[in-house]
């Protein structure tokens, strides 16, 4: 299938994710935040009392959506390759302990302050936006800021550790 | 399913059954929409967060500006829901502190790992194995903030549940 194979365009892209924000709104004043699922997946593994929330089964599905996406385009291969990230002066060439080490680490502070700032870049980033609430738009001004800083300062940083 | 978890369902608005399968189709959908649009791949979101591409940032106009436009008609119309029939709506918060000190840290992180929540889980689905460590943090971040947030203030912990993400 060529045209899912392909990088779906972004005028296609943007209209089809705000579909899932207003289809999820519609069915029954759902919130999309990949955050939230990730809060109610640890909750509910921490202490299983029946049927987890809708925010688990989003979670399971965003999962399963990889895998269709893979058998979709016959390209369903487990890879532990990471693109330039494999390449960073901090974790090139020392195996695949010290990359996991520095995702993890990431993963962290991910989780950590994503769940302070109650949102990450779908719960504050696009459906908070959309709704023009207060509280996305600083959180969503800030990590964009914060990462684009983080991203041009990476490469000084990483090889400076390097060598 | 017992009585009382429908009942609880129906009351929440949002944890019914027919909610649960609205979650995973569309979750499915989500994750499919991740990879199509390269969202899993730290290379794409990089050479966005640099401006080498445009994509992310075209991508996130263009839904932002479909999504309020779609929301604000449904809530004019006064459309309900198909779950419980009740009126298309939501609420906004205020900035608060905590907004900008995590989203800060978030920043930080996504920069770092070139990804962020969604990316991460569907990265493991699409067979990108390097999701799971990076999953596995956030797991852990997400724990220990839960943690801190109920010893802090155990009154208030419930605040940040999971429906908190962007109370918005």
């Amino acid at each position: 299938m060529h045209v899912l194979a392909e990088q779906c365009p972004w005028y296609v892209a943007g209209p089809l994710l705000a579909l899932l924000v207003i289809g999820l709104r519609w069915c029954g004043n759902l919130h999309l935040g990949a955050l939230g699922s990730f809060v109610a997946a640890e909750s509910w593994i921490a202490r299983p009392r029946g049927l987890p929330s809708w925010r688990v089964f989003f979670f399971v599905g965003t999962i399963a959506g990889g895998v269709a996406y893979a058998l979709a385009t016959g390209a369903l291969h487990a890879t532990f390759a990471d693109g330039a990230f494999d390449e960073m002066g901090l974790v090139a060439g020392r195996g695949l302990a010290a990359r996991a080490a520095l995702l993890a680490g990431a993963g962290v502070l991910i989780g950590f302050g994503a769940r302070t700032a109650g949102g990450c870049t779908s719960g504050h980033g696009v459906c908070g936006v959309a709704q023009l609430s207060a509280g996305s738009i600083a959180s969503t001004a800030t990590f964009v800021m914060v990462a684009v800083l983080v991203a041009r300062l990476l490469p000084i940083a990483a090889l400076g550790v390097a060598r | 399913m017992t009585a009382r978890a429908k009942s609880e369902g129906r009351a929440a608005g949002s944890g019914g059954l027919a909610a649960r399968i609205a979650g995973l189709v569309l979750g499915i959908g989500f994750g499919f929409w991740l990879c199509w649009a390269r969202f899993t791949s730290y290379d794409v979101i990089l050479a966005g967060l640099r401006f080498e591409q445009l994509y992310l940032w075209l991508m996130f106009g263009a839904a932002v500006v479909t999504a309020a436009i779609g929301l604000r008609v449904l809530r004019a119309a006064g459309a309900r829901t198909w779950i419980d029939g009740a009126p298309v709506g939501w609420s906004t918060t205020p900035v608060r502190r905590s907004h900008l000190v995590g989203s800060a840290m978030f920043g930080i992180g996504w920069a770092v790992a070139g990804t962020c929540p969604g990316p991460a889980a569907a990265q493991i689905g699409q067979g990108h194995l390097a999701g799971i460590f990076t999953a596995a943090g956030i797991f852990a971040g997400v724990a220990l903030q839960g943690w801190i947030a109920t010893r802090r203030a155990p009154a208030a912990a419930s605040s940040v549940s999971p429906g908190a993400c962007a109370q918005a």
